[in-house]
């Protein structure tokens, strides 16, 4: 059976679901579609990107967002409370000393209202798996070679927090603005397994 | 019971594969199975855990061959079922 | 679940060793370890009943730190995972 038959299989599937689901009234006309731009519309990694460069050029903007990321956020516009209901946003920031990355081991949580979709990666077994146990392998194998002295913190997504990494300001970027910052953040960056 | 979701420190699963463009979806289907499970769970058809517990309780050989969003579509199915909103024969295409 | 002791951060404590029925958010890899308490998460209704379908009040979660040669065995790295109280038990000092 190739891909697209089998795409086209389940395809029509969910077609059924949802026809059966509208003839029932518990789902309205048009809102499926609507739901969908909504959520591709919603976050995005740059959200995450300018409360980064934010905390490197505000250092009382740094110990308020790492004490409290959700009221933190809201002084740059930002907020957690876009999903079904307003989650905990953790920010844990990477020092000389210390790297962080985060995973769900137990399913695949991500401040989705915040960063949007999480790159397929982060859900599958490979990197769940792994990471909590071997963390300075899978971050080699995602090109991030960390001293042997920087001590590791992996955070399990297990419950009801959403999590976000502060990376480290790059050398060198001392005559960037806050939006030339911005553009260095990546989204591997905000979960940890980059540098930036 | 240990459930196969719960995969923290497992061995023997493959190399991780960054996707080179990494769409939030593969196909349309699957951004219609996200959306539907947002609706239910708004309209309290069922709550996020619920529907995570369902993910799990799926047969672990049909858990591990299933894509991301098949699984959610099965636990979809599953919780409608017995939820009482259909009967699982109508949850499905009618075969001729 | 009662409890004589208040959790507060700093504090030692093992996870249940059990393995429950049905949904739990209890990671294996960190049933019937020692962490230490690192700040609470919040309160937030036990998801192994909500699971059920059931409505509990809400329950504290914490950020419980682990050593992975704790967890694992091996390796000089920290896993920070986040626990509803009900999981958790107070070791006592000697």
């Amino acid at each position: 059976m190739s891909d697209d038959h089998a795409s086209s299989l389940i395809s029509a599937e969910v077609r059924h679901v949802e026809a059966l689901l509208e003839s029932r009234g518990l789902l309205g006309a048009g809102e499926i579609d609507t739901r969908i731009d909504e959520f591709l519309a919603g976050g995005t990694p740059a959200n995450g990107a300018r409360i980064v460069a934010h905390a490197w050029t505000d250092p009382g903007f740094a110990a308020r967002l790492l004490a409290d990321a959700n009221e933190a956020i809201r002084e740059v516009g930002l907020s957690m409370a876009g999903g079904l209901q307003e989650q905990r946003l953790k920010v844990v920031a990477n020092t000389a000393e210390e790297h962080n990355v985060v995973v769900c081991t137990l399913c695949s949580c991500y401040p989705i209202a915040l960063l949007g979709p999480s790159p397929s990666w982060y859900k599958s077994e490979a990197y769940r798996s792994r990471v909590v146990r071997d963390p300075r392998g899978v971050l080699a194998e995602f090109g991030l070679e960390l001293p042997a002295a920087t001590r590791i913190s992996v955070w399990d997504a297990s419950a009801e927090s959403r999590y976000m990494v502060v990376p480290r300001r790059p050398a060198g970027t001392d005559g960037l603005t806050e939006p030339e910052l911005a553009g260095l953040v990546t989204r591997k960056g905000l979960i940890g397994t980059a540098a930036v | 019971m240990s459930r196969i979701n719960d995969v923290g420190g497992m061995s023997g699963f493959p190399a991780i594969i960054e996707e080179p463009d990494e769409p939030p979806f593969h196909a349309d289907w699957e951004a219609h199975v996200f959306a539907l499970n947002g609706a239910l769970i708004k309209r309290g058809v069922y709550n996020l855990d619920e529907f995570r517990d369902a993910q799990e309780r799926l047969p672990v050989q049909e858990y591990l061959a299933a894509s991301y969003y098949e699984r959610w579509f099965a636990a979809i199915r599953t919780l409608l079922a017995e939820k009482g909103v259909a009967t699982p024969d109508e949850l499905h295409v009618p075969h001729d | 679940m009662s409890r004589t002791t208040e959790l507060a951060p700093g504090m030692r404590v093992r996870t249940r060793a059990t393995d429950p029925v049905g949904h739990t958010r209890l990671p294996r890899y960190a049933r019937g370890a020692v962490g230490v308490l690192v700040e609470r998460a919040g309160a937030h209704p036990l998801a192994d009943e909500r699971a059920r379908g059931r409505a509990t009040e809400p329950h504290p979660v914490w950020h419980v730190r682990f050593a992975a040669a704790d967890l694992f065995g091996s390796g000089d790295h920290t896993v920070t995972v986040e626990l509803w109280e009900d999981y958790l038990t107070p070791v006592e000092e000697s």
